[in-house]
C-alpha cells in the first residue's frame, strides 16, 4: 500500500511576469517506511515539491493522494487539522516555539491533537530521550545549539504518530557532526519504528544515508533509485 | 486552554520593553482618565449638591405660568390636596413649601436687593437646612490678628487665615478645610478661635416674626444679630410690601452668590408680608434617588392631575448650571477620548510589531497543524493580557487618589477660587466616589484591545503559510 500517490504534479509560479514552472509533472509512490531524500541543486524544485507534499501549497495541476484522500480537495481548515493527524513537519531552521521548552513544544502538537495529559508527558519524555535530549527537556530554544534543536523538531514531527514526516533541508544549517547525529537518529527511527521520511538535501553526506534518492533538475524528477 | 493563556503570557514578556511601555501607556491613560473624571464628576455633585439638593430641591412644583414670569401673581394656593398628591409618590424625600420673592432690604447705612424666602423652620431643615448653616464663628480682621499673636501657628496657616479674615463659618470642619489644618494644629486652634470669635446666633422659631440674613448680605448691609431689617417690596398684584423686621440669625450660605442676597423668615411671615393669604410660589421637591428625576417629575404630574401646575426639574429651572456642567463634562469627554485614541494607536503599533517580527513562527504553528482560530487565541490573549495589566494597575493607582481627595477636598486657592466664586460656587473640589466612570474606563480600554485585535486577527485568518514560512 502506497502512502503517497502523486499523479502528474505541476506547480507554476506565475506571481510575477515570468511564469516559472517549479514543479513539472512529477508522478512519484512513496510506502510505508521509506527513507527517501530529494536531491537537487538550489531552485530545483525541491521545496516546492514537498509543500505540495504536505498540504502547504496547491498543485496547478495533477493531485496528491495521501492515505486515500485527494488532499488537493480540502477546504483549508480541514487541511490544517488533514496535516496535524498526518504528517509531521521539519523545516530548514527556527522550526520550534520560542517561549515553550523542548518538553513542550513537543507536546504542543499532542495538545492540539487532544491526547491526555499522561500521555503527552510519556510520549514527549520517550521521543525527546530518543533524540538524545532526556537531560534538556526543560530547556527553552534559545537554550539548545541548532543540531539540538533539529533533533527537538524531529521529535515533535513524531509526536503525532503521523504517516509520513517530512523534512525540507533539515541539514542545511548544521555543522557536519550535528548533521551526522540527526540523521543517525532519523535513520534509527525509521529501521525500528518503520516510520516514513521524506526529506530534501543538496548535501552529498546526507544523500548517502537515504535508501531511495530522487533526482530533480528544473522541476523533473531525472532519476529516482533505489539502494539496498 | 490553559497552554494558550501560558503560550501568551510568555508571549508579552519576550519584548519586555515594549510591553513595560504599552502597558505603561494604557496605565497612564486609565489614572489620568479616573482622576480627572473623578474630579469632574465630584464637581458637579458638589455644584448640584450646593445649589440643587440644599437649595432648590431636585424638582419644583409652580403655577404653570411661574416658570414663565417667576413673579407672586403666579403663586398657587397651598393647599392639602397638593401635599397629599405629591406625598403618593414614592421617590419623594421631602416636599417644603417656599415664597420667594425679591425686595429691597436696608439697613438704613445700605441697602441692597435681596432674594426673601419663606420657609417652614421646621420642614425647611430638610432641605436647605438653615439651622445648620447658622453662623457660630465670625471673623474680623482684629480677632484675626488677635489669634495670630495668641498662638504660633505656620506661616501658610498665617497666611490662609488672614485671607479668611472677614469670613464666618457655622462649624470647625469647614475652618479646618479653609486654613489646611491637620488634627495637631485644630487642637491648638480650635479652643482659641472658640474664645475669640464665637458668635451669637439664632434660627427662627415656628411663629417667629423675625429674619435670618445670610453672611455676606449682613456684611454688606452692616446688619448684626438683633438689629432690624427694612424690606420694601411689591406684594400679591400689586400690593404694597413694607415692614421692619429683627434680625434673629447670620446664616452661612456655601454658593457665594447666595450668600449675598439671601433672607429666610418664616412662610406665614412672608405671605403675610407679601399680602398672598396661604399661596406658595414653589413646592420644593427633594428625591431619595436623584438618578430617578424624570420618571418621577411624571409620576409627580400624573398624581396632581391639574394642569393649573407644572412640575420642573432642575435641569429645567436651572438651564444655566445644566449647561454650564454638560459644557465641561464634554470638554472632558472629549479630551479622555483624545488620550485614548492616542493610546489606542500605541496599542495597535505594539501588535502589529508582534506579528510583524512572528510572521514564520505563525506560519510554523500552523503549517504544523494549529488551527488559525485557535493561533487568534493566543494573539487576543497577548491583547487581553495588556489590557488588563495596564487597566487594572491604572485603576488600582487611581483608586487610593479617588479616595484621599473625595475624603479631602481640593480647596482652592486664587483665581481658580475667585472663577468659581463668581459663578456662584463655592471652590471645594472634593472627587466623585467610584461610579460607572470607573469601571467605564475598564471598557473602554477592552474596547480598545478588540479593536486593535482586528489587524492580527485579519492577518492570521488571511495568512499565507508559505509565504509566512519563507519570513
Ligand atoms: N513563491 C514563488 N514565486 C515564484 N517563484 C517561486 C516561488 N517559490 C519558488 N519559486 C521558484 O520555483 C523554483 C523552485 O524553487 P524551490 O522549490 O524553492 O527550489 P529548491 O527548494 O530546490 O531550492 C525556483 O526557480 C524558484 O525561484
Ligand atoms: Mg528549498
Amino acid at each position: 500500500m502506497n502512502v503517497i500517490e502523486i499523479n502528474n504534479l505541476t506547480k507554476i509560479y506565475n506571481e510575477s511576469e515570468v511564469k516559472v514552472k517549479a514543479v513539472d509533472n512529477v508522478s512519484l509512490q512513496f510506502e510505508q517506511g521509506e527513507f527517501a531524500a530529494i536531491v537537487g541543486p538550489s531552485g530545483s524544485g525541491k521545496t516546492t515539491l514537498l509543500n505540495m507534499i504536505g498540504g502547504l501549497d496547491k498543485s496547478t495541476e495533477g493531485d496528491i493522494v495521501v492515505d486515500g484522500v485527494k488532499i488537493g480537495e480540502l477546504k483549508s481548515s480541514k487541511l490544517i487539522d488533514f496535516r496535524l493527524r498526518n504528517i509531521g513537519f521539519v523545516f530548514q531552521a527556527y522550526n520550534l516555539i520560542p517561549v515553550l521548552t523542548a518538553k513542550e513544544n513537543v507536546e504542543f502538537i499532542m495538545e492540539l491533537q487532544g491526547k491526555s495529559r499522561v500521555e503527552r508527558d510519556e510520549r514527549s519524555i520517550a521521543l525527546l530521550s530518543a533524540v538524545g535530549l532526556g537531560e534538556r527537556v526543560n530547556a527553552r530554544p534559545a537554550k539548545l545549539s541548532g543540531g539540538q534543536q533539529q533533533r527537538v523538531a524531529v521529535a515533535r514531527a513524531l509526536a503525532s504518530k503521523p504517516k509520513f514526516v517530512l523534512a525540507d533541508e533539515p541539514t542545511a544549517n548544521l555543522d557536519s557532526k550535528s548533521t551526522e547525529t540527526l540523521l543517525d537518529i532519523m535513520e534509527q527511527l525509521n529501521k525500528e519504528e518503520n516510520i516514513t521520511f521524506i526529506f530534501s538535501t543538496h548535501d552529498q553526506r546526507v544523500v548517502n544515508k537515504a535508501r531511495r534518492v530522487i533526482t530533480v533538475e528544473d522541476g523533473h524528477v531525472v532519476s529516482d533509485e533505489r539502494r539496498a | 486552554m490553559k497552554k494558550t493563556f501560558i503560550m501568551a503570557w510568555r508571549n508579552i514578556w519576550r519584548n519586555k520593553r515594549r510591553t513595560l511601555i504599552t502597558v505603561a501607556s494604557i496605565f497612564f491613560a486609565v489614572f489620568f482618565a479616573v482622576v480627572m473624571r473623578s474630579f469632574q464628576l465630584g464637581t458637579y455633585d458638589h455644584m448640584i449638591h450646593q445649589a440643587i439638593e440644599s437649595f432648590t430641591g431636585y424638582i419644583q412644583i409652580q403655577d404653570k405660568e411661574f416658570f414663565y414670569e417667576p413673579s407672586l401673581d403666579n403663586s398657587f394656593e397651598y393647599t392639602d390636596e397638593i401635599v397629599s398628591s405629591v406625598k403618593k409618590v414614592e421617590n419623594v424625600q421631602v416636599a417644603v413649601p417656599r415664597v420667594e420673592s425679591f425686595a429691597l432690604a436696608s439697613t438704613g447705612l445700605q441697602s441692597k436687593g435681596v432674594l426673601v424666602t419663606g420657609i417652614d423652620p421646621v420642614k425647611e431643615k430638610n432641605l436647605s437646612n438653615p439651622e445648620n448653616r447658622i453662623v457660630k464663628f465670625r471673623f474680623t480682621p482684629e480677632i484675626v490678628d488677635q489669634i495670630i499673636k495668641e498662638v504660633e501657628l505656620p506661616e501658610k496657616q498665617v497666611e490662609l487665615i488672614k485671607a479668611n479674615e472677614n469670613n464666618s463659618y457655622s462649624s470647625f470642619s469647614r475652618i479646618s478645610l479653609d486654613m489646611a489644618l491637620d488634627s495637631d494644629l485644630e487642637k491648638i486652634l480650635f479652643p482659641v478661635i472658640e474664645q475669640k470669635a464665637s458668635f451669637e446666633s439664632d434660627y427662627l422659631n415656628t411663629n417667629d416674626d423675625g429674619v435670618l440674613v445670610s453672611d455676606r448680605l449682613a456684611r454688606y448691609l452692616k446688619a448684626d444679630v438683633g438689629d432690624t431689617l427694612v424690606l420694601i417690596g411689591a406684594g400679591y398684584h400689586g400690593m404694597s410690601a413694607a415692614n421692619i423686621f429683627p434680625i434673629r440669625g447670620i446664616v452661612k450660605i456655601l454658593s457665594p452668590e447666595l450668600d449675598n442676597k439671601l433672607v429666610y423668615m418664616t412662610l406665614e411671615n412672608a405671605q403675610q408680608f407679601f399680602s398672598l393669604g396661604n399661596r406658595v410660589t414653589t413646592l420644593n421637591i427633594n428625591l431619595e434617588d436623584p438618578d430617578e428625576m424624570v420618571e418621577s417629575q411624571e409620576d409627580l404630574q400624573n398624581a396632581i392631575n391639574n394642569d393649573q401646575f407644572t412640575v420642573k426639574n432642575w435641569e429645567e429651572f436651572n438651564p444655566t448650571m445644566k449647561q454650564q456642567i454638560e459644557g465641561d463634562s464634554v470638554g472632558g469627554v472629549i479630551f479622555i477620548g483624545i488620550l485614548y485614541f492616542i493610546v489606542l494607536f500605541g496599542i495597535v503599533g505594539t501588535v502589529l510589531m508582534m506579528i510583524a517580527e512572528r510572521k514564520r513562527e505563525l506560519g510554523v504553528m500552523v503549517a504544523i497543524g494549529m488551527a488559525k482560530v485557535k493561533l487568534s487565541f493566543v494573539l487576543v490573549f497577548e491583547m487581553l493580557f495588556l489590557g488588563l495589566i495596564g487597566t487594572l494597575s491604572g485603576l488600582a493607582a487611581s483608586a487610593p487618589v479617588v479616595v484621599f481627595f473625595n475624603r479631602n477636598p481640593i480647596k482652592m486657592t486664587g483665581e481658580m477660587s475667585k472663577m468659581y466664586e463668581d459663578m456662584g460656587f463655592d471652590p471645594v473640589m472634593p472627587l466623585a466616589w467610584f461610579n460607572d466612570y470607573f469601571v467605564w474606563q475598564a471598557v473602554i480600554v477592552m474596547i480598545m484591545v478588540i479593536i486593535a485585535c482586528y489587524l492580527p486577527l485579519r492577518r492570521v485568518r488571511k495568512m499565507n503559510v508559505i509565504k509566512a514560512l519563507r519570513a
